[in-house]
């Protein structure tokens, strides 16, 4: 059975796989603070596919961006090596967070796949959007270049690690620096001061269209 | 002599290159990077920024790594 699911496997489109444990601890970096949040996949040295962790580097985070810091980047890059793993296992797949329900690339996102993981052999960018939608592509930079949307799944079939909270947190903390203009969650509403050109921009248009939205569902109800 | 250059360019690389003596750090991104843009990484020795013009010695330890790694919604 084992060996007929391996040969299948070995002739079918390529999947991104997250062991269970990475799997889940990306989405507890998803989900712990309101902001975007972007990590390197941990590939397994015999399955450069399958992801055995996924890990921060520091960066700096909005609801709908991310950056991560240059010299934390090295330091990631340092301390990878350190530990024995080579280039193609901790560089080559980029993973970020989505809020909403669309995985889909921006053009930010294409811009930084294309600069940063355009000279590599080959390189993964995978989305996952909050609403749980994910997107993964694989793109093949040697020869005759090749780019493919390809599956993303949990696969259970390799040893994993238990979930570690307290350790997942202890990394968020230490690497996610939260940036403004962050979701807008207050309920209380400033008087405009000054031309309103000055102001940061704001997704307060969100929920003013939600309460419409619902304002317009009651209405319905009533009629 | 030797030292352990460290990046992902390529088919990547984690391993101990020769080089010869008086090489300097912008000479060595150019043999490595080719046409590649300096500005668009960070080049360390021995973990720690680095001028373009400095000599290379025995042992050091560079990285070259990608920067401005950022994503957006749109």
């Amino acid at each position: 059975m084992r060996r007929a699911v391996q040969h299948r496997a070995n002739h079918a489109t390529p999947v991104l796989r997250f062991s269970p444990t990475a799997w889940a601890k990306l989405l507890f970096l998803r989900d712990y603070g309101n902001t975007e949040v972007g990590a390197f996949g941990i590939s397994a040295g015999d399955d450069l596919l399958y992801l055995e962790d996924v890990q921060l580097v520091q960066q700096t985070c909005s609801w709908a961006h991310v950056a991560f810091d240059d010299q934390s980047v090295a330091d990631f890059f340092d301390r990878q090596v350190d530990e024995g793993r080579r280039p193609e296992q901790f560089a080559r797949i980029w993973l970020h967070t989505h809020p909403g329900d669309s995985p889909r690339p921006s053009l930010t996102d294409e811009e930084t796949f294309d600069r940063v993981f355009g000279r590599s052999t080959w390189a993964i960018m995978c989305i996952l959007a909050c609403e749980g939608q994910s997107y993964a592509r694989l793109r093949f930079n040697d020869g005759p270049r090749a780019e493919l949307e390809i599956p993303v799944t949990v696969d259970y079939t390799r040893p994993f690690d238990s979930c570690d909270h307290e350790a997942w947190e202890h990394e968020y903390l230490a690497n996610v620096q939260t940036q403004q203009p962050a979701r807008i969650t207050s309920t209380v509403t400033e008087p405009i001061v000054g031309s309103p050109f000055h102001e940061e921009p704001t997704d307060e248009w969100l929920e003013s269209w939600c309460d419409y939205v619902e304002d317009d569902d009651t209405k319905g109800w009533d009629r | 002599m030797r030292i352990l250059l460290i990046n992902n360019d390529g088919a990547g690389f984690a391993d101990y290159v020769e080089v010869a003596e008086d090489t300097t750090v912008n000479q060595l991104f150019q043999r490595q990077m080719g046409s590649a843009r300096a500005s668009n990484y960070l080049i360390r020795v021995n973990r720690q920024p680095c001028a373009a013009d400095q000599v290379l010695q025995e042992g050091d330890r560079i990285s070259i790594t990608p920067t401005k790694i950022e994503g957006a919604l749109r």
